[in-house]
């Protein structure tokens, strides 16, 4: 097979991924059931993840995978279970704003195209080589490592918060 | 290759059903699930121009890192205040928390 097949072929696989994320990005958002909305929230998620395949970002896409699919969505589904009547259809999940709502992130959409295609992007490197992971970590702990600690302070916070305000109302 | 444009506007695109998302759902869970949308939509575009634009040095790649730590936060708070609400009110949809109103 010659390598200009396999690109187009690369190139189509993207643009049906790029298509399947927002299709079950809208399930996700009209979705009358709050338990199948989670279910497209990881099918979106894994989406975004291939998405950043295509960029080069493999640790990101596993850290997607990990953190996002893996962790977050399965808590969105225990809260889910522990709160909502998530069988009753007839309660509308939506508010009165739908149509404004629509209109307004419509031409949202359309002004962010516009720009888009307004501005002219000049690739710099666009066959730079790729970030591997062994540099990302290293930049991650020489570079960037006030961030990285501000970051663990932050999850510190949110671990002890989390407890806090979860525990039992009785103080 | 795919042009930068496309992952711009892929990034658009979602960005504005998150949009539509957080301004119609009824039940905060909706609304938490939408900024979820959001963010990842916010990675998409730093990890693009990273790729396209920068300076080879990983500085988008890391930044969405961060991003997906402080989301995973973000909801994990947003979450856990849902149930503090439903607890005492057994009740999660938006309008209906007012509380701290007067």
């Amino acid at each position: 097979m010659n390598s200009g097949l396999i690109q187009q072929l690369s190139s189509s696989v993207f643009y049906i991924i790029a298509g399947l994320t927002v299709f079950f990005a809208i399930r996700l958002v009209i979705s009358r059931n709050i338990f199948h909305s989670a279910i497209f929230l990881a099918m979106v998620l894994m989406g975004v993840a291939c998405v950043y395949l295509y960029l080069g970002a493999e640790f990101l896409a596993i850290a997607q995978v990990l953190i996002y699919v893996g962790a977050i969505v399965i808590l969105f589904l225990f809260v889910i279970m522990l709160t909502a009547s998530i069988h009753d259809r007839a309660i509308s999940q939506m508010n009165k704003q739908v149509l404004i709502s629509a209109a307004g992130a419509a031409a949202f959409l359309l002004l962010i195209i516009k720009v888009i295609k307004a501005g002219s992007w000049q690739a710099n490197n666009p066959s730079a080589p790729e970030l591997s992971i062994k540099e990302l970590g290293k930049s991650l702990m020489t570079t960037y490592v006030l961030p990285f600690e501000a970051i663990s302070l932050i999850l510190i916070a949110v671990l002890v918060g989390a407890i806090v305000i979860a525990k039992s109302g009785k103080r | 290759m795919i042009p930068l444009d496309h992952f711009l506007i892929l990034g658009a695109i979602l960005f504005s059903i998150g949009i539509f998302g957080v301004l119609t759902r009824r039940s905060a869970i909706g609304i938490l699930m939408s900024i979820e949308l959001i963010l990842n939509t916010a990675n998409i575009n730093f990890i693009a121009f990273n790729k396209f634009l920068g300076a080879g040095d990983g500085l988008g790649q890391i930044f969405a890192l961060l991003v997906i730590t402080i989301a995973a936060a973000s909801a994990v708070i947003g979450l856990v205040l849902i149930i503090a609400v439903y607890r005492n009110t057994k009740n999660i949809f938006a309008e209906n928390i007012n509380l701290m109103k007067w």
